[in-house]
């Protein structure tokens, strides 16, 4: 039994380095002082940060990420929190369909919806800009934060609610004194998935914004002419956003899929 | 105020942003196929050219595409099950560990993954590194990277989470005492596996199944990041939006690309319902 138990030990341990390995690797090379990524790595160094800092490109490109992903934060916060309200005072069977419909999006190919959002906008005479973009991923974000905020609302206990509102507080005030204290820490959690998706997102993106770029589309053009550790420097800091958002969003929200 | 009526006002504004920024532009662009380009001025006459184009210059590179995305999401849900398996049943409180590192990799690093591979897999790359420090080459390896199998490789594993979550989501339903009880039966670990595990996670099953494939049957960034010289539909779609400028053209295979897409998942559903009457 013991050889069996080594066994998955091992396999699990395959995997790891199969998931994990390739992340890794970027976050190392970042460091690297040399012009090359791989080994040997002479000395650790932050020559390619300190070369990330001076890139003209990357102030502008960080502060549209930014932008980009605290506008859809705060907007699919907002939206999904409101439908997700809605939804949890529905049959739970039609919640649950409406929530499929609404993640529809994230079926499509990104490249399918990303031409199309464009070809859309363009026709529309609307300019491509960081607002296109914002628009584009909150569509992306917003089943996320409803599904996380609903799976909350479904379990809260209504009866906290209905005293409130016998105790003579109206809809909106039972709302914000009561259910909106308890739900809190899902919907800032939520906000921060959908940032790790904004921040992270390419393709959308790339075909969204018109001119100018994101830290993403900034890499893409570095990786296709001249590659060196910058790539992995920048990559490093889109991957410490995403992560650190990440793990913050599924510790806030306590959603384990 | 009824409560019908509250529900439908709060999930308005959600519903507003998806049939605008979704239905809207979907159907938008299913007119643009029928539609043509001529001297940058969209032509707005029905006519089924795009398609006629598509029939008759694309398929074997839409079959090409159609077969890597298959191998691909074969690969990364054949992986996500037993890394699902192993995270249920076999790995004990490490089980849950395993799965939020899968669920932290699905949200971030999708250019860095495919970057990554460049790192390991290049000339100048970390297993050449190893393969030339320790002897065994003298040349660096060519052949590993800017081909079919590293976009296969790189595809995988991105695509890995997808596929392993919605299997291990279906897998929290099995109880530990039913594969007791056919263990204690006397039923060996291929029948235990075929006539209960895999047919109780069919729907995660096909689920990952589905979001691979319509995820790796567009993409574009891969196969340019670390396919050479191949090319995928993704490709071209991309270039009639840019050095192309084609609209109706790449709508029109935007269109029959996710046709056959869903063709492709819906034979893989129906491939599933062997596992139906077990």
């Amino acid at each position: 039994m013991i050889g069996r138990s080594h066994i998955w030990v091992g396999v699990a341990a395959l995997f790891f380095i199969f998931l994990l390995l390739p992340l890794l690797l970027v976050v190392l090379f970042a460091f690297t002082n040399r012009a090359l990524t791989n080994f040997p790595i002479d000395e650790l160094s932050l020559r390619w940060w300190r070369a990330m800092l001076e890139h003209p490109q990357f102030a502008p490109s960080l502060r549209r990420s930014l932008t980009i992903g605290g506008g859809v934060a705060l907007v699919s916060a907002v939206v999904g929190t409101a439908a997700a309200a809605g939804l949890a005072r529905l049959p739970r069977r039609t919640a649950t369909s409406l929530l499929a419909v609404l993640s529809l999006p994230m079926m499509l190919p990104p490249l399918v919806l990303a031409v199309s959002l464009a070809t859309f906008y363009v026709s529309l005479g609307m300019q491509l800009n960081l607002f296109t973009v914002t628009a584009s991923h909150i569509l992306l974000t917003q089943p996320f934060v409803i599904l996380v905020v609903y799976a909350q609302l479904r379990d809260f206990d209504i009866r906290i609610l209905e005293s409130a509102r016998d105790l003579g507080a109206s809809p909106l005030k039972a709302f914000a004194t009561v259910t909106l204290p308890i739900i809190a820490p899902t919907v800032l959690g939520a906000a921060l998935l959908a940032v790790a998706i904004s921040f992270d997102d390419f393709v959308i993106t790339f075909f969204t914004i018109g001119s100018g770029n994101t830290l993403p589309t900034l890499i893409w053009g570095m990786m296709r002419s001249s590659v060196t550790p910058m790539v992995n420097a920048i990559g490093t800091l889109i991957l410490a956003v995403t992560i650190i958002s990440t793990l913050l969003g599924l510790s806030l929200t306590r959603y384990r899929g | 105020m009824s409560t019908a009526y509250r529900s439908a006002l709060l999930v308005a504004p959600s519903l507003l942003i998806f049939s605008g920024l979704f239905i809207a532009p979907t159907l938008y662009f299913l007119l643009v196929s029928f539609w043509r380009f001529e001297s940058y001025e969209l032509i707005r006459e029905f006519n089924l050219g795009n398609y006629g184009e598509v029939a008759r210059d694309y398929v074997a590179l839409g079959i090409y595409t159609l077969f890597i995305a298959t191998i691909v999401s074969l690969s990364a849900v054949t992986l996500g099950f037993i890394y699902a398996y192993i995270a249920r049943f076999k790995a004990g409180r490490f089980g849950s560990i395993m799965l939020f590192v899968a669920l932290i990799s699905l949200f971030g690093g999708y250019l860095m993954k495919v970057y990554a591979w460049r790192t390991i897999l290049g000339t100048e790359g970390i297993i050449n590194n190893a393969l030339l420090g320790l002897g065994i080459v003298s040349e660096p390896v060519t052949w590993l990277l800017y081909n079919p199998p590293s976009v296969v490789l790189t595809l995988t594993n991105f695509l890995f989470p997808f596929a392993m979550l919605p299997i291990a989501a279906s897998m929290r339903g099995i109880h530990d005492s039913e594969l007791e009880s056919a263990r204690d039966l006397g039923a060996p670990f291929t029948a235990i596996l075929f006539d209960h595990v895999i047919p109780r996670c069919k729907t995660g099953i096909t689920t990952g199944f589905a979001l691979c494939f319509l995820i790796a049957c567009g993409d574009w960034v891969t196969p340019v990041l670390v396919g050479g010289r191949m090319t995928m539909l993704g490709n071209l779609i991309a270039a009639q939006f840019g050095e192309f400028l084609n609209w109706p053209l790449g709508a029109a295979m935007s269109f029959s690309l996710l046709a056959t897409a869903f063709l492709v998942v819906l034979t893989f559903s129906q491939v599933m319902r062997v596992f139906d009457w077990r």
